[in-house]
């Protein structure tokens, strides 16, 4: 914990910022309070064997207050014989403890929890309870807006639990993992704001990495990716994920992602 | 004995008066991008009392114009901008005044709300006069600290309460 705030530190020090909705990860920022969020993600990865992994990952996003946002998203992946199906669903959890803003800047830091469901067969170590693991993962994230650039970092803790019904988690297999992230976010276009109809482009790059507890296994990925925000309410994001290095078993680490969100403002009174 | 000597003071200087807020000029802050901004528009335009809402997207600035006749209490307006995640960093408010005499400490109530002048240049007041809101939420935090000061002059001045602001003439 005190090499993340450390971490941190140097990050803010070193004064580099950009936008903060990044891609594979969630900022410590909150959705508008009172809003509903329609995200679909559709991630096109690679297995090392050539086949083609199509996983679709609709997902419902409610902002209830300026601390708490919450999620539900449903699995669906044609990775297992039999084509498409529904692999099971998470709920997710995110609570804003920190927020110190100022003119086009901000630093937040927020605590989250996911709970996940999955009845496919366990195929890899790696844990990944979004779309292949049954099981929890808990964490801090923070995020630091400086003007158009935005930095975000998290560390979590994840734990597999069996695959109901059918697949419990292979005992010899370490079924705990820490994550960690680190996102910068570029706002490129508009260079000077008119009005809300102007198509933001935003550019990311993302390094997400694993280590397994009970082994020391670990990976690292980058993930660069644009982003066009449209009408200042919906977004499409493009991005690519490839492994930089892997000591575990991994089915299908590299691939694209395609993401498409829109924002309901003021659904709820 | 100093509870029955201040309460007849407070009443001398308090005024009921006809002083209605017709416009504000809201800056926010925390935020950059336009999808941002567009929470924060769409939080104020949710306001009944609201009419309609311009923006400078560039200074993340809005600008309210309120219904007439309308009772308006600023504390809504800073809500509405936490609500979508952000915070006020400047908020000035336009009053319409009828003979309204400023001196610093002196006070007026409109809509329920008591309106206190501090750090303030005595004058009378008639017409559309901006007002700056300095209660903390209404500044920037690193502003707030600066006007810490005035707490020694304004003892009420560190008191945070949605019926009581702090007002500055610009």
């Amino acid at each position: 914990m005190k090499i993340f705030f450390c971490v941190f530190a140097v990050l803010i020090s070193a004064r580099i910022s950009a936008q903060e909705l990044f891609v594979f990860t969630e900022p410590a920022s909150n959705m508008p309070s009172r809003s509903l969020g329609v995200r679909d993600m559709n991630a096109f990865m690679f297995e090392k064997n050539g086949k083609l992994n199509y996983h679709n990952m609709p997902e419902l996003m409610w902002g209830i207050n300026k601390k708490w946002m919450v999620h539900m998203q449903g699995f669906i992946s044609n990775r297992q014989e039999g084509g498409l199906n529904v692999e099971g669903g998470s709920f997710y959890a995110k609570y804003r403890f920190l927020s110190n803003d100022d003119i086009q800047r901000h630093f937040r830091l927020a605590a989250y929890g996911r709970f996940s469901l999955n009845k496919a067969d366990i195929h890899q170590q790696e844990i990944e309870t979004m779309g292949h693991n049954t099981g929890y993962e808990l964490g801090v994230i923070g995020t630091q807006l400086l003007h158009k650039l935005a930095l975000s970092s998290s560390l979590s803790y994840e734990r597999a639990l069996d695959n109901n019904p059918g697949y419990e988690f292979p005992p010899t297999e370490s079924n705990s993992a820490a994550n960690y992230t680190f996102s910068v976010g570029r706002l490129m276009y508009p260079k000077s704001y008119t009005n809300f109809k102007q198509t933001n482009v935003n550019l990311m790059v993302e390094f997400l990495g694993q280590r397994l507890n009970a082994n020391g296994k670990s990976f690292l990925d980058i993930a660069p990716s644009v982003q066009f925000i449209i009408n200042s309410q919906a977004r499409i994001d493009i991005g690519y994920r490839q492994e930089l290095y892997s000591t575990m078993k991994r089915t299908a680490p590299n691939g694209f992602i395609l993401k498409l969100e829109y924002t309901f403002f003021n659904v709820f009174k | 004995m100093n509870k029955i000597l201040i309460f007849p003071v407070l009443l001398l200087l308090t005024f009921a008066a006809n002083a209605q807020i017709t416009k504000a000029e809201l800056t926010a802050t925390g935020l950059t991008c336009s999808m941002c901004s567009k929470a924060t528009y769409k939080q104020l335009t949710s306001i009944p009392e609201v009419e309609k809402v311009e923006t400078e997207l560039n200074k993340t600035a809005f600008i309210l114009y309120f219904k007439k006749g309308s009772a308006i209490n600023v504390g809504v307006l800073k809500k509405k901008v936490e609500d979508a995640g952000f915070s006020v960093g400047e908020l000035l408010v336009v009053f319409n005044f009828e003979n309204q005499q400023v001196v610093n400490n002196n006070s007026f109530i409109q809509d329920n709300i008591k309106y206190t002048f501090i750090d303030a240049t005595p004058a009378i007041l008639t017409g559309e006069v901006k007002v700056q809101i300095l209660d903390k939420g209404f500044i920037t935090d690193k502003e707030y600290k600066k006007q810490q000061k005035l707490v020694k002059q304004f003892p009420g001045y560190a008191s945070v309460n949605n019926n009581l602001y702090h007002i500055k003439t610009l």
